[in-house]
């Protein structure tokens, strides 16, 4: 019989995630996996709803990245409402644009801040007390005030085009709800409370810079941590630029060959099939043509740069460049890489935000048109954690009578179950004990794809890390909350 | 160090509701703002899904916090008030950042720890789905009274 070992966030809220790792009789890691609860219930939630209300009501899908779900949703909704993309006003796509990438600079700079630098700056072995933003504070003030700033800027992006930072209403079906003023620009161009768009770009080069460096000296682990081969997927735009809000989906194989050249993402059913497996509620996406065992694609920022020709704004695709001529191959398949592609990215969102304040016509009130309504919806982004997918039906009346969504954390379900795998056997094979280094090896892999696990209900209360190690009668032999490791 | 409850009602103090209304009673801690929002409140009112790390700005500017937040833990009374410290504890990969965790980040970035507390009140039902449960509406009303009476000193309560 084969022990298992579990590491269970429990929350007072059924679901969420947990690791479990499965030993044989001589204690060998024989397989590990990542278990995380997804969105069905919403799906079921959604029904019979008017079409026009989604995009504000899927934004209580999750308290990190709603401005996503409402945009896929939005974009859904247009063609509900009888609109293709190309149909909107140009002030409407714009402003939605900026409110994207104001949205995944401030997700991006959160991660990198303030879940990625305490594994970075003290390593996966430090001891828990080090391991966390306080100690981050402590260590280097400057930069841990920086990322408050950076995250604010991106928010208050939001807070201006929705008018509220949480529940503020964007999009509406055909456009946009609010105007943007002159006012509201001249604020993040430069003012006597927030740092200017200008600043932004600086401050995000010069963490671009520090990753860089940061992989030259830590090369060895940084090359060979949780690396393994896999697809890729994502959007591009036009001649295969990094896309972030419209595009085309497009995958490459482990060696880079195209298994989806640049297709509409309206036909997403008829390419992408999803396994179901019985110990997991998360679903495992894969490309029909190619199968499950092959066909299964990592997304988010990696994936993202390793499937794009080039960036269309200067300073990030000077870093792309920089990005794979230090890795010396493409497509890069480290996953603490990941980081390095989150930071690009995020400059290249200060650079879009950047140019589309200095865009008069972003200032402008032509923001809603009419279209015929439609039976059938599909949106389609990129949200920082990756390809987001919103489906809807609706009938006559316009209520929603169908929906499927398939979240990013949902495509990154194999790549993140093979990451867990790869450090369990590096780390948790033939040992006489699970230590907390060792569980920190693992939480360092999942982190590194920026997983969300807070979007369901949370309340007061903690996540520990639970640790269970059966026997092979199936009896707890050893069970440690990582929770009580902490200071 | 302790404090009275006498903080919660000095001009300055920072309310902070935490919660999401579409889930049921994780929308308690908003529903306890909104009605504390028609109340002579004497601070700032904040909405937030998850407390974040840039909340610790915000904290370090008030003069006292009180967190308001669902609880599914066993409350006698249906809600409870727990002194909170700053305290260096993060959960597993989450985005989510505790109390005790933002008053820590505020200490250490900005030289700053208001006094704080936790209000927790009792939900009973977590669907996705809009609106309190007949529970957690009881337990509210119980919190809003104690809340007029012992902390905003109000004749009525």
């Amino acid at each position: 019989m084969k022990q298992k070992i579990t590491i269970d966030p429990v929350t007072r809220v059924e679901g969420h995630g947990k690791v479990t790792v499965h030993l044989d009789e001589e204690g060998h890691v024989s397989d590990a996996r990542f278990h995380i609860v997804e969105f069905r219930g919403f799906e079921r939630f959604i029904q019979g709803h008017p079409y026009w209300e989604v995009p504000g009501l899927v934004q209580r899908l999750c308290g990190i990245c709603p401005v996503s779900h409402h945009l896929a949703a939005a974009k859904a909704v247009d063609q509900l409402h009888g609109l293709d993309p190309g149909d909107l006003s140009p002030t409407a796509n714009k402003l939605r644009r900026l409110l994207h990438y104001g949205q995944i600079f401030q997700s991006h700079a959160l991660h990198f801040f303030y879940l990625a630098s305490p594994d970075l700056l003290f390593g996966a072995d430090a001891p828990a007390a080090q391991r966390n933003v306080v100690a981050v504070a402590r260590a280097n003030k400057d930069l841990a005030k920086r990322g408050i700033l950076m995250r604010q800027f991106g928010q208050e992006i939001i807070k201006a085009i929705a008018g509220k930072r949480i529940h503020g209403i964007a999009a509406v079906p055909g456009g946009n709800y609010k105007t943007f003023t002159a006012q509201e620009r001249d604020r993040f161009l430069g003012a006597a409370d927030l740092p200017s768009i200008d600043q932004m770009v600086e401050w995000t080069l010069g963490v671009v810079d520090f990753i860089k460096q940061y992989h030259e000296s830590n090369r060895e682990w940084l090359d060979t941590f949780a690396a393994y081969p896999s697809g890729h997927l994502g959007l591009v735009g036009e001649n295969g630029a990094l896309e972030l809000y419209d595009g085309l989906l497009r995958a490459i194989g482990p060696a880079g060959e195209r298994t989806l050249d640049d297709v509409s993402p309206y036909g997403y059913d008829d390419y992408f099939g999803e396994d179901v497996v019985d110990w997991s509620y998360l679903k495992f996406p894969y490309l029909r043509h190619l199968g499950k065992d092959t066909g299964w694609n990592r997304v988010g920022p990696l994936a993202r740069i390793n499937i794009c020709d080039h960036i269309s704004t200067p300073l990030a695709e000077s870093a792309r460049q920089a990005f794979f001529e230090f890795a010396g191959q493409k497509p890069v398949q480290r996953t603490m890489y990941y980081h390095w592609a989150r930071l690009i990215e995020m400059l290249h969102c200060a650079e879009l935000v950047r140019d589309l304040l200095h865009d008069p016509e972003i200032l402008s009130d032509d923001l809603v048109r009419e279209g015929r309504r439609r039976p059938e919806g599909i949106g389609v982004v990129e949200a920082p954690r990756g390809t987001l997918i919103h489906h809807y039906r609706a009938d006559e009346r316009g209520q929603v009578t169908w929906c499927n969504l398939i979240v990013s954390t949902t495509h990154n379900n194999e790549a993140m179950n093979r990451a867990v795998r790869e450090v369990a056997r590096e780390t948790l094979d033939s040992q006489p004990e699970i230590t907390e280094p060792m569980l920190n090896h693992i939480e360092t892999a999942i982190r590194a794809y920026d997983p969300c696990l807070s979007c369901a209900t949370h309340a007061i209360g903690h996540m520990p890390l639970r640790v269970t190690l059966f026997d092979h009668r199936g009896q707890v032999i050893q069970e440690r909350l990582k929770d009580e490791l902490h200071t | 160090m302790s404090y009275t409850l006498d903080c919660l009602n000095q001009p300055g103090v920072l309310l902070l509701a935490i919660g999401n209304d579409g889930r049921q009673d994780d929308g308690l801690g908003w529903a306890f703002a909104r009605e504390a929002e028609q109340m002579p409140f004497p601070g700032e009112i904040h909405y937030r899904y998850q407390l974040q790390v840039e909340d610790a700005a915000l904290i370090a500017g008030a003069t006292a916090v009180l967190f308001v937040d669902a609880s599914r833990e066993r409350l006698a009374s249906g809600f409870s008030l727990k002194p909170c410290h700053p305290e260096s504890s993060f959960s597993f990969t989450t985005h989510s950042v505790a109390p005790s965790a933002v008053l820590a980040v505020s200490r250490e970035l900005y030289g700053a720890c208001p006094p704080a507390f936790l209000l927790g009140i009792k939900g009973a039902e977590w669907e996705l789905q809009r609106g309190l449960s007949s529970t957690a509406r009881k337990y509210l009303d119980k919190a809003l009274q104690w809340y007029r009476g012992q902390v905003l000193k109000l004749n009525d309560a």
